[in-house]
């Protein structure tokens, strides 16, 4: 059964006529990971802020269509969402990375035991363990997104949504960021992200979803990502992009271990 | 001292800030003035005493300029005391201490967020403001010269300073929603500060003490 299904869902923001999200749908298994790629205006953070539940409850706006979630509310068990930009996403409340880690499950109310062994967890998992009792707003950008997402990691939810979860970190940040989401889905939980970093996914999500101008064009596994049309949207592999500029015939390998393997043969 | 609970630290500011206008001048005034610096004075004397002193100074200017000489030695007196402690307990008391005694306190976690998100947003707002000028200046605008020409650079470091923060509002506010941060949650206090029976007697005591200054002052001068 599908922890997440949104069907034949449209969003308008405030004041908006032209639809941000067009008759998308969309299902999501525990246990998946999802990939939202397209070029800007595709409407991947709008289906983010949708499934996360914040539009239009509180961006406002209007929706039409079904959205489907089998969960609780926000955090453990729920739905925790990293937006791209992770100054804003900081609590206002904590005055050390650990009670910034800590915020989330502390309002969920849990025991002090239970949110202490969750932030060390999360802290460790996003290796940002020596920053514990620094000012968070003494961080370096790449620093604070792993913050954000290490807040959202805490309060364990049930479906995590990524929006450019690696828009800020260095490749060994990225990394990193991609391992905890496999370790994530490993553990059960849904994860849906939206990424420019299109190299990654061939490794870490299960099936991708290519938006187009608000309206999810194709859905499939991560072979997509080395399909011409995707190649002509610019939303293919860079392995799979200089095959093909290389013209070395179709089906173009995604990643580079693909290519050797094909070279070699 | 700085291990005392947050509202020990705020009631003794309050009381202190309170007898200074209750007791008569200047002799009241004197006395709290007194105590006050002796406080920031034990907490640092560079650290606090200096900044005290130089933040009422100006206040006794102004006075000496507006009023006669007693007068501006009973209001400077009562000012001294108010800024010599509310620096002393902005030195004393870290503010995430003071959220958690909140919190633990059953204060909603909107009221002690509203405290917490003011006293944090001064350091993160003061970086962006940095980074405006840095940017400007990287765009020929220079913050230095005359009058006029500060006051451009000024207008240009405040509106997107004022429109960044406008824009950030609104995404801060999905990101506590998604964090669970929402109208009557039952947020679990990460390390309430010890309220012994002895600070809690205490901060009865200089309510009481007050309390009585005020009664004594009305009676007197009756």
């Amino acid at each position: 059964m599908a922890r997440l299904t949104l069907e034949r869902v449209s969003f308008w923001y405030p004041a908006t006529e032209r639809p941000a999200l067009r008759d998308a749908s969309l299902a999501v298994a525990p246990g998946e990971v999802v990939a939202l790629v397209g070029n800007v205006g595709a409407g991947a953070s709008t289906l983010l802020l949708v499934a996360a539940d914040l539009a239009p409850r509180v961006v406002g706006g209007i929706i039409k269509g079904t959205v489907d979630f089998r969960g609780r509310g926000n955090g453990e068990g729920g739905r925790g969402i990293v937006l791209p930009t992770p100054w804003t996403q900081l609590s206002g409340m904590a005055f050390t990375v650990r009670d910034e880690v800590a915020f989330g499950p502390a309002n969920l109310g849990w025991p002090r035991e239970r949110i202490a062994g969750a932030v060390d967890r999360a802290l460790d998992a996003l290796g940002i363990g020596a920053l514990a009792a620094r000012d968070p707003a003494t961080l370096s950008g790449g620093e604070l997104q792993r913050v954000v997402i290490a807040g959202i990691v805490a309060m364990e939810p049930a479906l995590v949504l990524l929006d450019e979860p690696t828009a800020e970190l260095d490749p060994e940040g990225a990394g990193l960021v991609w391992r905890l989401v496999r370790a994530l889905a490993g553990d059960g939980c849904s994860v849906v992200v939206a990424t420019s970093d299109l190299n990654a996914l061939p490794e870490v999500a299960h099936r991708i979803v290519w938006m187009e101008d608000g309206a999810v064009r194709r859905i499939g596994d991560p072979a997509l990502l080395a399909e011409n049309a995707l190649c002509e949207a610019g939303l293919a592999t860079t392995v799979a992009d200089v095959w093909r500029t290389a013209r070395l015939g179709a089906p173009y390998p995604l990643t580079v271990a693909q290519a050797e393997e094909r070279w070699r043969q | 001292m700085s291990r005392r609970h947050p509202f020990t630290l705020l009631a003794l500011v309050a009381a202190l800030t309170a007898l200074a206008w209750i007791l008569p001048a200047p002799a009241g005034g004197l006395g709290t003035a007194a105590a006050a610096l002796a406080l920031a004075a034990a907490a640092g004397p560079r650290r606090v005493l200096v900044p005290a002193l130089v933040t009422a100074a100006p206040f006794w200017l102004f006075l000496l300029l507006l009023h006669d000489v007693p007068s501006t030695i009973a209001i400077g007196l009562r000012l001294t005391t108010m800024i010599a402690s509310v620096v002393w307990v902005g030195a004393l008391l870290p503010p995430g201490r003071l959220v958690e005694a909140m919190v633990a306190a059953g204060w909603g976690v909107t009221a002690a967020y509203l405290f917490a998100a003011a006293l944090s947003a001064v350091p993160l707002l003061k970086a962006r403001a940095q980074r405006i000028v840095d940017a400007q200046r990287c765009r020929g605008l220079s913050p230095r010269g005359g009058l006029g020409r500060r006051l451009r650079a000024l207008r240009a470091l405040a509106l997107p300073l004022v429109l960044s923060v406008l824009h950030e509002v609104d995404e801060r506010a999905l990101a506590l929603e998604t964090r669970g941060f929402v109208p009557g949650a039952r947020r679990t206090p990460l390390a309430p500060p010890r309220d012994g029976t002895g600070e809690r007697a205490a901060r009865w005591l200089l309510l009481v003490a007050c309390g009585a200054a005020l009664a004594w002052r009305i009676a007197w001068r009756g």
